[in-house]
């Protein structure tokens, strides 16, 4: 298997909306277009195998929670809680653009409804529809370049996207940071008055899973302080093959995996 | 005879009859008065129930009212038509509907919502939504993306006229089906919570946006005569297949107004009956005293030849003259107070939240029914007389020793 870019689909889905970036980037990459969606292959890979802490974090409070999370393909993924003991075994599966969540608990697997997309995943300020929604930002935008910045010696591009008229996004325009080896830096989301609203940016670009990754991801609320939610990668596989069973109902409610 | 003597009679101690005539007139508007507000405070909820999307009738397929899902849609509604054609009376007015629950969505904000799919010529006959755009302006056939919401879900979602808002419903393949729309009017209601509920588009684009062809979730019908409701809507239930369709009245569709309407009944007769109680007891006080205060004319009369009949005759006249004067001048009262009062209404829009939860409207307009005219006349009148029997009785049954006695 040729291991050049994989992609967390965690992070992938978690952050499909949130960010993109660009891959593809060197030589000619000037069409926006082209280096968003190199970016976000890049970040994303065949299939991925990962192991991430989320850190949710509040003014008086903070939980930390590891998850493993499978992801094949653009659109499939399927991630569960293994830390803490409290909530092991939760999960959620992602298939095209429906997702399902497990409870061990009641033994029960939900479909998440229309009502329930816009709310916190597992309490953290990524949104089911960030997660269901990832390829969004390829689709429903036009990207332009507007200005190149540098970054370890790399050169960035300053991308703004605006959706398309009749997109069903409730964005009224993303900003994105995406470095010329295809790295996402920062993913900006802004309302339609142009005042932001919420901020990703990547920290601790290293190598991870065979290819230079960012280590951490952080997504914050740009109206309230000190809320934010941080992922951090402490094991990433890419383009392993992945048995097809993986991402099924019956094995979100199988524990072992 | 007796009507004379009890006239010169009730005006001797003037004092005493204004004072109990004040009571009989204050008794009568109040009954009058506060039954034409209730009357008014119901038939805004029931004024109101009917415009929100309710109408006089509806059709929908069976299972939609328990399940109100896009599964339970009227595919083919072209039958309904049919026979809607045949059954209804001239002047009937319908429109059909797209109706669904949804979420709308903006970049800061999320709220559940009934996502409404009008056909906006017809609609604008039946339902408040016509005349209640206040910014912007109503839906036309072609806005295949325009959308007018409520001004306070507008304002809880910071938005403004132009902007996207995103709905997400559930489609008829089961897939999240989603789609941008644009502010194009912001509509103001009776009530907070209906501005806040529903959201309207065109059918047209609903129908696209769900997938649902010609489906549609509903049909409202308005009568031009409120009577007749019952009888067409059992018509249309015979006139459409019955497997697949259930046809509702109003009553059937607002239960909880419905039972408002009987509690109301129910406690506007006690409130006749609290009023007439502490009244009654103010008009025998009255009588009784007028009474012991003639007891030596009474046995005068008595000993002149008047029969005991007679007496009671002309004790029940004085009463009768003092209920005539005082319910008339309560009735003129209360009518003049409604009168007063139905050009602009009882504005209680600083209480508009706590009216809201009991479903009431913010301005209440003070109805005035016949039959309750009625009934609080004839309360005051037939019981008054009745009360009056006991003092009549007995001054009747003085005899000329006593009175002599009496000093």
């Amino acid at each position: 298997m040729k291991k050049y870019s994989m992609a967390k689909k965690i992070i992938l889905s978690l952050w499909l909306v949130l960010f993109l970036c660009g891959l593809g980037a060197d030589a000619k990459a000037q069409d926006a277009q082209a280096l968003v969606k190199a970016s976000f292959n890049y970040m994303r890979g065949k299939t991925s195998i990962s192991t991430v802490v989320m850190t949710i974090h509040r003014p008086d409070w903070q939980r930390t929670m590891t998850i493993k999370a499978w992801t094949k393909g653009q659109e499939d993924s399927i991630f569960r809680i293994i830390a803490p003991a409290r909530d092991s075994g939760n999960g959620t599966l992602k298939r095209g653009r429906e997702m399902w969540t497990y409870n061990p608990k009641i033994n029960r697997v939900i479909k998440i409804p229309p009502s329930m997309m816009s709310q916190a995943w597992m309490g953290s300020d990524f949104s089911n529809n960030d997660l269901s929604k990832s390829e969004s930002l390829i689709n429903d935008y036009t990207h332009t370049i507007t200005g190149t910045e540098t970054h370890e010696g790399k050169k960035v591009y300053v991308i703004k996207s605006m959706p398309k008229p009749e997109a069903p996004v409730v964005w009224g325009m993303q900003k994105l940071k995406l470095r010329e080896d295809h790295i996402f830096l920062v993913q900006e989301f802004y309302d339609e008055d142009f005042q932001p609203v919420k901020i990703m940016t990547t920290l601790q670009i290293r190598m991870l899973g065979g290819k230079l990754f960012p280590g951490v991801w952080k997504m914050q609320k740009s109206d309230v302080k000190d809320e934010y939610t941080m992922l951090e990668y402490k094991e990433l596989v890419f383009d392993k093959d992945l048995p097809d069973r993986l991402l099924t109902l019956s094995s979100l409610k199988t524990p072992t995996r | 005879m007796h009507f004379q003597l009890a006239w010169r009679n009730i005006w001797r101690n003037p004092k005493r009859t204004v004072v109990i005539m004040t009571a009989i007139i204050i008794g009568v508007w109040s009954m009058i008065f506060l039954g034409a507000l209730m009357r008014g405070i119901s038939d805004g909820m029931v004024r109101n129930g009917i415009a929100t999307l309710t109408g006089h009738i509806q059709v929908h397929h069976k299972g939609y009212r328990n399940d109100p899902v896009v599964e339970n849609s009227m595919i083919d509604p072209e039958v309904v038509k049919t026979a809607m054609e045949r059954v209804l009376p001239a002047g009937a007015q319908w429109a059909s509907r797209v109706r669904v629950n949804a979420v709308a969505n903006n970049a800061r904000h999320t709220a559940g919502v009934t996502f409404v799919g009008i056909d906006p010529a017809r609609e604008a006959r039946i339902s408040f939504i016509g005349k209640a755009v206040t910014e912007g302006r109503y839906l036309r056939d072609d806005d295949k993306y325009g959308i007018v919401a409520g001004k306070a879900l507008v304002d809880k979602f910071e938005t403004k006229l132009g902007r996207k808002i995103i709905m997400m419903s559930q489609d008829t393949d089961r897939e999240i089906a989603s789609r941008a729309f644009r502010i194009v009017g912001i509509f103001e209601a009776e009530m907070q919570s209906t501005e806040k509920q529903f959201i309207f588009v065109t059918k047209t684009a609903a129908q696209h946006m769900l997938k649902l062809e010609n489906g549609i979730s509903e049909i409202s019908i308005i009568l031009p005569d409120q009577e007749g409701v019952k009888q067409v809507a059992d018509n249309l239930r015979a006139a459409v297949p019955s497997a697949d369709y259930e046809v509702q009245t109003w009553r059937e569709l607002l239960p909880l107004i419905t039972a408002y309407l009987a509690i109301y009944d129910g406690f506007m007769y006690i409130w006749f009956i609290v009023v007439f109680i502490a009244m009654g007891f103010g008009i025998v006080n009255t009588t009784l005293m007028a009474v012991f205060e003639r007891i030596r004319e009474f046995g005068l009369f008595k000993a002149l030849g008047m029969k005991p009949r007679w007496i009671i005759k002309e004790v029940l006249a004085e009463s009768f003259f003092i209920l005539l004067i005082g319910t008339a001048i309560g009735n003129v009262l209360s009518f003049l107070s409604v009168f007063a009062l139905s050009g602009n209404g009882i504005d209680l829009s600083a209480l508009a939240s706590g009216l809201e939860f009991a479903g009431m409207s913010r301005i209440i307009y003070p109805a005035i029914y016949s039959h309750d005219v009625i009934v609080a006349n004839l309360v005051v009148f037939i019981l008054g007389l009745l009360v009056s029997v006991y003092p009549a009785v007995k001054a009747a049954r003085f005899t000329p020793v006593e009175a002599l006695t009496h000093t």
